[in-house]
């Protein structure tokens, strides 16, 4: 271990790179491993119950595709604060167009609003050069306000909808192999470590499947190929970290960016979908509640990476699924997890000799042991609230080297070569 | 080789009465250059004598107003930086194009992707080329754990890539240091073996003699003399660039005081993971003395300075300024109390690059009058005043005090960043290379000003590369050798050579230093 420490990571080798599938592999198995044992030391099964997990898949994917976005665009070099607005844009394009024309009209209606919105985005901070924050503030406002006064005009008079909602909407097709999920929803009820919250994801994903999820979580793959392994992913890619150079190199970093912010926008579109058909019945007036930003977070977290992204998504889904799932006892044990992962933090942290944040992670750690130990449940109105302040502490400490695209957020003009 | 015999004789690149006017400047007029195929080709002049300018011309950058530029026996008409590559033209700008989070392959295959792919052929073709001229380039690693003159040959391997033959080079050597120089004239020579041809803009006159095959030297815009590299003398080059005589860096008679302004014992320096930096370094420097620090760069000069001025702190030893004891004083405290600083990087620590002059005057003095009032609120008033003064008595050529530093070229930026630490008194000056990047003309003015910061009584601590700068300039050079002060010479005695040998540490006998008998 100390050869590690000693030597500064300048950048890892290819070797590590290549690692970096496994890295993630291990730490999602790792992750999971210690939930199972808090599940076990604490009784509350509905930690990793089939019902919790399908309903983090449900929270999760929506963070997951605006983040996604986020990394499109920020990849090109553009921030895109605006991917609520666009999510916004999503939620009401699956409700207006989901409720005439059907599912599948439904989430091209949503791709193509969160394109629109991206398309404002894409004119002003590309073309016009205007500052990435204030138009992508600009258009959440923007979107805020359409969202308000569109779903007003379109769903008042609909039977079950209202001047804030839609009627409700088709679901997209569901996968149950019921001769999967019978077995492991038998063998979840045994309450056996590992084996029964193992079976309790094999559950997850034989019933009740939204068939729009599986089609988000392979953006993730197809994200990651098209980025890393093709001419257009790396010509996208150097426009995010050296415009002048690309420009130099004769390539068109104005188109390269557009089609980024372009495809950001159409995945938070996506993410409004999910939201309005997949987590919840129907569109309803600011049913994002802010997921776009916490998508943002998720990326930032995930070091501008779709795995890291991933997992970022997955914590956030995860906290904000636990309260609906027998609250008050669930986030109680979630008490235990997050001291045991701060403390698990704080021995990484100290082997890194970063002392203030491996104390700081230690002395949290402490407290959250001593309020899991000395009380039994979470008040209620604070089960909502805990998840955030967990998803921060960890995102705070676990503090890593993160590495944004050099010119992200940087206005390019063309010409700005040689 | 076996095109060169008949490549030699021909003509690669023939300029004949290049014009380009800009708004209110002539940049380019009545330009030619004749550039034979497989030859190294110099290009010097002054900053702002239109060798950039020229050069964009002909790599499809910049449209000419006027003239006629035939590759190759051909008259072409090159208007964007795809045409020049097509005709075989390649650039190595002298700020990288480089993306810093990409793999050399990446950067390499961007924008030419269509030639090799972005996979394993790439990676052979690269792999090929890269031991042809033997650049030793890992295709897989990322551009930004390469040194500099790595990234050079990354962008030369970038223009190769594309098939040029030939290849424009501006100022490839400002940012190497010295062995990372001789390393790129080798692989230059090794290009212009296989029959590249090598156009090479500097202003580094030594280099440009010891490379070049043809020399043309250009001013104000125009080529004003084509001379090969065997019948002129730097100094003669450089009169050629000036247009006038030229004046020396020596020093006239000493100054030196016996009252030590500076004094420094002991200092020891470590980087994060504890491996010293700084090792036992001691020296003194009187009123009126230039002591210059010799040194191959990377040394520890860097470190010094940076430790002398308060930017990092020791783990041991004493810096005395004057009566007092500074060791554990700010920076702030430290310029207060009379050290002046100039940087080794003007643009990333001297100067607020999109900020007028008169607010960058106020940096580094943001305490003290005339920038600043008592209770803290700015005087714009007296900044502006005092902006106009040093513009003036430092020859900053300028529109006004108004412009942005960025506008300045790097000899403009560094007169005024001298005039700056000049004013509020100092008695300590310390220079870390301070005529770097910057043409002769202003070279000669900053010499004149620490000459002039010598003769008013002030210490003024000398770090440079260039060794007749540390001849010419100081009273006293010590020589810094892996983070220890290993030499004391006296330049009145010392040789180039000489200082060369200690600063590789091949002269065992360096610590007796060649001056004691003088």
């Amino acid at each position: 271990m100390s050869t590690a420490v000693t030597a500064p990571p300048p950048v890892e080798a290819p070797a590590e790179r290549r690692s970096r599938g496994l890295r993630f592999g291990l730490y999602l198995a790792g992750g999971f491993v210690v939930l199972c044992l808090v599940r076990v030391i604490t009784g509350a099964d509905e930690l990793t119950s089939s019902g919790t997990l399908a309903v983090t898949l449900t929270a999760t994917m929506p963070i997951a595709m605006a983040g996604l976005g986020g990394l499109w665009s920020e990849r090109a070099g553009v921030v895109n604060i605006g991917l609520e607005g666009m999510m916004i844009m999503g939620t009401l394009g699956a409700g207006y167009f989901g409720f005439h024309y059907g599912v599948i009209a439904g989430i091209v209606g949503a791709v193509l609003l969160g394109v629109a919105g991206a398309g404002l985005h894409a004119l002003a901070t590309v073309v016009f050069g205007i500052d990435h924050i204030v138009s992508g503030v600009a258009i959440n406002i923007i979107a805020l306000g359409v969202s308000g006064f569109l779903a007003e005009a379109w769903f008042s008079d609909l039977e079950g909808g209202g001047p804030t909602q839609s009627p409700p909407l088709p679901t997209p097709f569901e996968i149950n192999i019921d001769a999967i999920s019978g077995p492991a929803n038998t063998l979840e009820g045994k309450h056996w470590f590992l084996i029964s919250d193992l079976a309790s994801v094999v559950e997850m994903f034989t019933k009740n499947l939204s068939s729009l999820v599986v089609f988000a979580l392979a953006l993730f793959f197809v994200t990651q190929w098209v980025l890393w392994r093709t001419r257009f992913g790396l010509r996208l890619r150097s426009c995010g970290e050296a415009p002048a150079a690309a420009e130099s190199l004769g390539i068109n970093v104005y188109r390269y960016k557009i089609i980024a912010v372009l495809i950001s926008g159409g995945l938070a579109g996506l993410g409004g979908a999910l939201l309005s058909m997949v987590s919840s019945s129907g569109f309803q007036v600011g049913q994002t509640n802010n997921r776009g930003y916490i998508g943002l977070a998720a990326m930032i977290f995930g070091n501008w990476r779709p795995s890291g992204l991933f997992m970022g998504s997955a914590l956030f889904g995860y906290t904000q699924a636990l309260p609906f799932r027998q609250g008050t006892v669930s986030v109680h044990a979630l008490l235990l997890l997050v001291a045991l992962l701060l403390v698990a933090i704080g021995v990484v942290q100290l082997l890194r000799k970063r002392r203030v944040q491996a104390i700081g992670a230690f002395a949290f750690g402490v407290l959250f042991l001593l309020w899991y130990l000395v009380t039994d449940i979470v008040p209620r109105d604070f089960t909502t609230m805990a998840p955030y302040i967990t998803t921060l502490l960890v995102l705070a400490l676990a503090s890593q080297r993160l590495r944004m695209p050099a010119a992200d957020g940087q206005v390019y003009r063309k010409g700005s070569a040689g | 080789m076996t095109t060169s015999t008949t490549a030699r004789t021909a003509e690669a690149i023939e300029l004949t009465g290049i014009g380009k006017r800009f708004p209110g400047v002539v940049a380019n007029h009545d330009v030619d250059i004749t550039i034979h195929t497989g030859t190294i080709h110099a290009l010097v002049g002054e900053n702002g004598a239109g060798k950039s300018t020229l050069m964009k011309i002909l790599y499809g950058v910049q449209r000419p107003d006027d003239g006629t530029i035939r590759v190759d026996g051909q008259d072409v008409s090159l208007s964007t930086p795809a045409d020049a590559i097509a005709r075989g033209i390649g650039m190595v700008f002298q700020h990288f194009m480089l993306a810093d989070n990409l793999t050399v392959l990446e950067n390499i295959t961007l924008g030419a992707e269509k030639l090799h792919g972005i996979g394993d052929d790439a990676r052979t073709e690269i792999l090929a080329i890269s031991r042809r001229y033997g650049f030793g380039l890992d295709p897989d690693e990322l551009v930004e754990s390469l040194g500099v003159g790595e990234r050079q040959r990354v962008e030369i391997l970038k223009v190769l890539y594309r098939g040029a033959r030939i290849i424009i080079l501006d100022e490839p050597t400002a940012v190497l240091v010295p062995q990372e120089v001789d390393a790129l004239f080798a692989n230059l020579r090794e290009l212009k073996d296989q029959g590249h041809t090598l156009i090479f803009i500097s202003h580094k006159l030594d280099e440009v003699l010891a490379v070049a095959d043809d020399i043309t030297v250009m001013r104000r815009g125009t080529t004003v003399a084509s001379v090969k590299p065997g019948d002129v003398t730097a100094r003669q080059l450089a009169e050629l660039m000036v247009g006038s005589e030229l004046p020396s860096p020596s020093t006239e008679e000493s100054t030196v005081t016996d009252r030590v302004l500076l004094e420094v014992e002991g200092l020891e320096l470590r980087d994060a993971a504890g491996r010293p930096e700084l090792t036992d370094i001691g020296f003194e420097i009187h009123a009126g003395e230039i002591l210059g620090i010799a040194g191959v760069e990377g040394n520890g000069q860097a470190e010094l300075v940076e430790t002398l001025i308060g930017m990092r702190q020791p783990v041991a030893g004493t810096v005395r300024l004057g009566e007092r004891d500074i060791s554990g004083w700010s920076t702030r405290e430290r310029r207060a109390a009379g050290i002046g600083y100039i940087p080794e990087d003007r643009q990333r620590h001297g100067l607020l690059l999109d900020a007028p002059l008169w607010e960058n005057r106020i940096l580094g003095h943001q305490t003290r009058p005339p920038a600043v009032k008592a209770g803290g609120w700015l005087d714009v008033g007296g900044a502006r005043t005092d902006s106009e003064r040093i513009v003036g008595q430092y020859d900053v050529r300028t529109p006004g005090i108004d412009t942005t530093a960025r506008a300045l070229s790097g000899g403009n930026q560094q007169k005024f960043i001298v005039g700056r630490e000049m004013s509020g008194d100092p008695i300590l000056l310390m220079a870390s290379h301070p005529t770097r990047g910057v043409d002769v003309g202003a070279q000669a003015q900053i010499w004149d000003h620490i000459k002039q910061a010598r003769r008013q009584g002030l210490a003024v601590l000398l770090i440079s590369a260039d060794l007749d700068e540390l001849i010419g300039l100081s009273d006293t050079i010590r020589v810094l050798l892996r983070g220890r002060l290993v030499g004391t010479f006296d330049p009145q005695h010392v040789t180039p050579s000489e200082l060369g040998s200690a600063m590789t540490g091949a002269d065992s006998g360096a610590d007796s230093g060649s001056g004691d008998d003088a």
